[in-house]
């Protein structure tokens, strides 16, 4: 029986003592201040909190933090400043991914876990790997480009 | 406020809390997470003790037996199930149409069955299949069919000090396949409506005939006596046999009041297949681009 | 650094900071000793309040409610009229209404509190539909027959003699449903008190109307309230108004507390109890002579504004003035009503009324060209308004009129004619096509007479401040007016500033609507910049203008009459479906577009707002259906409310045609509205097409389109 879960947030070793059904995004956002994970629907249908957790996607408003002991969770604050995350700003700028902003920190997640697993995916694959990020403004095509891009510009990088 | 919530690390510890508390059992936490959710910075609360038991190793993974039927663990993720060479075609096929990436790679297909909405992905084609669920407690391990098994919306044969530890899938070698999910829209979405349909055909003759509705009823619907009425035929016999096959499936769907909609797709769909058997369509998936 | 040139392909200032996730949302805000609030609302539609019973609370908690209103205040949301109650007092007119607010430090707390407030109703039968409205169920809500606001327009001779000459009257009625806006941020703010004054800190798209709306609440002058503009995830109208129902409350919570307080919707409350785009029913009774042409249109046009007025007359007024959509009718009158019904208040959604008149003319328009073996692409074009020729309003268009050009660039991408000759209908297979426009800024004189915006610019040594009440709610405009401010004082970009608006060191440049943002406020600081770069050496300064309206174009505001409009924005879009004929799911295999808006001043952002537009119109015909049943919602999440993902639609073929804009800067009109104006009509022609079926609502998921077939 856990009494603590112990887990690791963008490589910082995290203890977390209370309810073990505690959202994982208010631990993100309200005890560790990660407010690039955004809440936009509270039940894992459109995206914005997503994270990486132990190298898979998902969605940190639908899991309960005692699911997540001994879990590494990226969030963007964790990639953002790395090679890879700069790679994906950067194209997300450039190619006019951007409007209100609010689903991109989850959105940039999904294309980094794409990117990672699928170094050179096609516009089919870009778009099912965004298709759990539900984004009202752009209508996709824009950051269906700006991954292309990212995926273009950063090459070796995602090889890696 | 808020009832006990364990947090057990192997199976054995599981068992053992399942059988003294009678705690409910969050896997992925897609399901328990939505239905008790409170808000903004509020955990969710439930009426009923709870079990985290996401990180039990023994679980998880996908075996093949070597006797041509597959293990999946209760605790695997719809995203490893859909990538699984081993895991008969059906079942990988709703699992890649369930919810989106993030969903997948958090729900667990023992969550899904022991969830048993009519909504859920998985025990449809798994229900086709005649798969079989693995059931563990301290006193043992049962097995039972999966359409046993799930009793209707909600409702399971699992008893309080239960625990689904895995599905076996049976061996099949179908001539023909077919399987369909209608969401709300194209990605992403629950599923309003799905249908699996299968056929073994010989020599001319239908030596297996079988389908599955999902969301068309309390449960899964699988209609023996409808699929008995192909079964042993010849397919030369189709035509003339294929309406009294699908009033017999329309009245296996839900007695009571089903949207027209659900009711006439299910049934093109299913004549659809029915009447690719009878051109002679090339062996495997039907209606794949 | 080179100076920015207005067609230099520039990177938005704001992307970084929000890919990077460091942009702070209201609801990213804390402050020292902050408390939450959660709001109490009406859980039915109509009726009374007979008691109202609170839990004991705690030390440290609040419910606030009409009571807390201060003698010197008034329990009024001011909007346009002031009829919408900051709190419910006494009875209730709608399921959603706020009685009360919850304040406190532990939101455990507060949820525990609200689920134990005990509230007694005596309840009325309510009215719903438009229809229960008109039949005044239940008794009115508003005057004696739920009227809320009636107006007419009329052009050519009277429809009495245009009917006696026709050789038919074509009549049909379309519905339009609610459209909820799913800004992928939630309604949030914060209240708190600084330097002595209330400051809101909001989500919101008009700052100016937040403290005009609530001020009165205590009895002070709107600039007594500070309101501060958080950076804002999305909006589409849906925080035109409504920001003023969550600060109004807010506001006396802080006059009884004095702390800072913070209110964040989660997403059901956002779908249950927020504003929607007007449901509408709109009929079209069309004289006709033997050949197929058009005498004139009568039109009659509901729009259900659920119990008080909020924006829905101004919406009805934009309606109605699109009824006649991009056409030169001979002989119209139209008609508007807006009707009160106890659903939750509809308000602004992009397009302000004028999508669903144009949908429904649209619709109309292709169905008689279908009824007399016409292409409708080629009937529609017969009719297109041009330059000089009277409109609805018996004002006159002003510019060129470039649909015959715009129609040639969709129909040679889309290979309109061919496929529009060639599919069959009934085949699966369909394409259609809808022309569309939207009146830039506010109606007639509202620039001059109401708004009378300003903007300013502040030099300091090399550096230029934008000053401006106008927001950035994802629809690039700090980045379009700092390209403006800077194209015009030949600077570069990242020398000008340009902040989330602060109304209290800004001045009101008037609303962030009605598209009139570029056209309006880029004008006005296009003015500034040319005055100060004539003035640039002369040190540190600062130069504030006043909105002009052109000489020479009347608008009479009693009777609709004149020039509604100086500027339009035009759209043709065409759509490729196919249709499943086994579970009648649509697939779009093609969208293309072209559009004027003037000139773009940035192209990269007109290429997104295009895209959004089109989507969210697309949405809006398929799959968007939010159903109001007894009073309730039966949507309430984003998996039963969906609205489109990254694989619904096709990546879009789009094109702009050149037509600079007399009075708008480097020749920019508004867009952001216009590119949701017509998508859904192409779409519906498209699967009317493909299946063989007639339309007549929106939207039209799978069910309903089984539903058409049956009934062919």
């Amino acid at each position: 029986m856990l009494s603590e879960i112990v887990f690791y947030v963008n490589d910082r070793k995290t203890v977390f003592s209370g309810n073990p059904l505690t959202r994982l995004i208010d631990v993100l956002r309200e005890d560790l201040h990660l407010t690039g994970v955004k809440e936009g629907c509270g039940e894992g249908e459109c995206g914005a909190c997503s994270v990486i957790k132990d190298g898979k996607l998902v969605t940190s408003c639908i899991i309960p933090v005692g699911a997540v002991n001994g879990s590494h969770i990226y969030t963007i604050e964790g990639i953002r400043d790395t090679d890879k995350g700069k790679c994906l700003v950067d194209a997300f700028a450039e190619g006019g991914a951007v409007q209100c902003g609010f689903c991109i920190p989850g959105m940039v997640m999904a294309a980094y876990a794409l990117l990672e697993e699928n170094p050179t995916p096609s516009e089919e694959e870009i778009r099912k790997g965004i298709s759990g990020n539900i984004c009202r403004c752009t209508g996709y095509d824009l950051i269906v480009e700006s991954i292309k891009l990212a995926s273009e510009k950063g090459g070796e990088l995602w090889a890696k | 406020m808020g009832e006990m919530i364990y947090i057990p690390t192997t199976l054995e510890e599981a068992l053992r809390i399942r059988k003294e508390t009678g705690a409910h059992l969050l896997a992925g936490g897609s399901d328990i997470m939505v239905q008790g959710k409170r808000g903004i910075g509020l955990h969710p609360e439930l009426p009923y003790p709870v079990m985290i038991i996401t990180s039990i190793p023994e679980l998880k993974g996908i075996t093949d037996n070597g006797d041509g039927t597959v293990t999946i663990g209760a605790l695997t993720i719809p995203s490893e199930i859909a990538s699984s060479n081993i895991v008969p075609w059906h079942v990988r096929k709703a699992a890649a149409g369930m919810g989106a990436i993030a969903l997948r790679n958090t729900a667990t297909i023992g969550g899904n069955i022991g969830n048993a909405s009519p909504k859920g992905d998985l025990p449809q084609p798994l229900i086709l299949l005649d798969a079989e669920v693995v059931l563990s407690s301290e006193s043992g391990e049962r097995r039972m069919l999966l359409d046993d098994f799930i009793l209707g919306a909600k409702k399971t044969a699992l008893r309080e000090d239960e625990i689904i530890k895995g599905v076996v899938i049976p061996a099949h070698s179908f001539t023909y396949s077919y399987y369909r999910k209608i969401g709300m829209r194209r990605a992403n979405a629950i599923s309003k409506l799905s249908l699996s349909a299968a056929a073994v055909v010989k020599d001319g003759e239908i030596i297996d005939f079988r389908a599955s509705s999902g969301a068309a009823g309390p449960k899964v619907i699988r209609s023996r006596e409808a699929e008995n009425i192909l079964k042993g035929h010849m397919v030369a016999e189709l035509p003339e046999l294929k309406e009294s096959f699908l009033s017999a499936w329309n009245d296996a769907i839900s007695p009571h009041a089903m949207p027209e909609y659900r009711r006439h797709t299910t049934r093109r769909m299913l004549e659809y297949f029915i009447d690719e058997i009878i051109r002679g369509a090339e062996p495997g998936i039907i209606g794949e681009d | 650094m080179p100076a920015t040139r207005i067609d230099d392909r520039i990177v938005r200032v704001d992307a970084a900071a929000k890919a990077r996730g460091e942009a702070m949302y209201a609801c990213d805000y804390t402050f020292p000793d902050m408390l939450y609030a959660y709001m109490i609302r009406s859980s039915i539609p109509r009726g009374t309040i007979d008691s109202i019973d609170i839990p004991k609370l705690p030390d440290g908690y609040y419910f606030i409610s009409a009571k807390d209103i201060p003698p010197e205040g008034k329990n009024e949301l001011w909007m346009i009229a002031k009829d919408w109650r900051c709190f419910a007092d006494g009875d209730v007119r709608y399921v959603g209404e706020t009685i009360g607010l919850l304040v406190g430090p532990d939101r455990n707390m507060l949820r525990y509190l609200s689920d134990h407030i005990e509230i007694k109703y005596t309840e009325q039968e309510p009215a719903i539909s438009i229809d229960d409205a008109i039949a005044v169920k239940g008794g009115p809500i508003v005057g004696s027959d739920n009227t809320l606001c009636q107006l007419f327009v009329e052009k050519g001779r009277p429809m009495e003699e245009i009917f006696k000459e026709a050789d038919s009257v074509f009549e049909e009625t379309f519905e339009t449903g609610f459209q909820e806006h799913v800004h992928l941020e939630t309604n949030a703010a914060i209240a708190t008190i600084e330097d002595g004054r209330y400051t809101i800190y909001a989500s919101a798209q008009c700052p100016f109307y937040i403290n005009k709306a609530i001020a009165g609440l205590l009895g002070l002058q709107p600039s007594d309230v500070v309101v501060k503009q958080t950076t804002t995830g999305g909006a589409f109208g849906g925080k035109e108004h409504f920001p003023d129902v969550l600060c109004g409350p807010l506001l006396v919570a802080e006059y009884k507390i004095k702390k800072p307080i913070k209110l964040v919707f989660d997403r059901e409350e956002d779908m249950l109890y927020s504003v929607k785009r007007h449901p509408s029913k709109i009929t079209y009774r069309t004289a006709l002579d033997k050949d197929g042409n058009i005498l004139g249109i009568d039109g009659l046009v509901y729009y259900n504004g659920g119990p008080y007025l909020s924006g829905t007359y101004v919406v009805l007024q934009r309606g109605v003035f699109h009824a006649n959509g991009v056409y030169n009718i001979p002989n119209t009158y139209v008609k508007g009503i807006g009707i009160a019904t106890n659903t939750f208040p509809s308000d602004a959604f992009r397009g302000f009324g004028a999508p669903q008149t144009l949908f429904a003319i649209e619709t109309h328009m292709e169905h008689i060209a279908k009824k007399f073996g016409f292409d409708p692409a080629e009937y529609k074009s017969r009719y297109f308004i041009k330059k000089d020729e009277e409109t609805i309003t018996n004002g006159h268009i002003i510019e060129r009129v470039m649909l015959p050009e715009m129609l040639e660039k969709v129909a040679e991408a889309s290979d309109y004619w061919r496929k529009s000759k060639e599919y069959e209908t009934g085949s699966g297979r369909g394409i259609g096509i809808s022309f569309y426009n939207h009146g830039g800024a506010f109606t007639g004189n509202g620039e001059q007479a109401i708004i009378k915006a300003h903007a300013r610019l502040v030099k300091t040594g090399d550096r230029v401040r934008i000053e401006v009440g106008s927001t950035e709610m994802g629809q690039g405009f700090q980045t379009s007016l700092r390209k403006i401010a800077a194209a015009t004082l030949e600077i570069p970009i990242e020398n000008v500033d340009y902040d989330n608006p602060d109304t209290s060191r800004v001045p009101d440049s008037g609303p962030t609507a009605a598209s009139r943002s570029t056209m309006i406020v880029g004008r006005l600081i296009q003015r500034c910049g040319e005055e100060m770069k004539e003035r640039w050496n002369e040190g540190d300064f600062s130069v504030e203008k006043e909105y002009e309206h052109p000489e020479g174009h009347p608008w009479d505001q009693n009777t609709f009459r004149g020039d509604a409009y100086l500027g339009y924005g035009w759209g043709c879009a065409a759509v490729e479906v196919e249709a499943d004929k086994l579970t009648n799911e649509i697939k779009v295999v093609g969208i293309w577009s072209c559009h004027d808006i003037g000139h773009a001043i940035d192209e990269l952002i007109v290429h997104g707002q295009v895209n959004g537009g089109i989507v969210q119109s697309l949405g809006y015909a398929s799959m968007e259906k939010m159903e109001n049943r007894k009073g309730y919602f039966k949507q309430s999440s984003m998996s039963d409310y969906v609205i489109p993902t990254s694989m619904e639609f096709p990546k879009q073929e789009w094109s702009l045609v050149e037509n600079p804009y007399e009075w708008g800067p480097f020749g920019a009109k508004g867009m952001g509205e216009l590119v949701f104006n017509g998508a859904d009509a192409a779409y519906i022609d498209a699967v009317e097409r493909a299946l063989g079926i007639t339309v007549h609502k929106i939207p039209m998921p799978p069910e309903d389109i089984e539903e058409a077939l049956d009934a062919e």
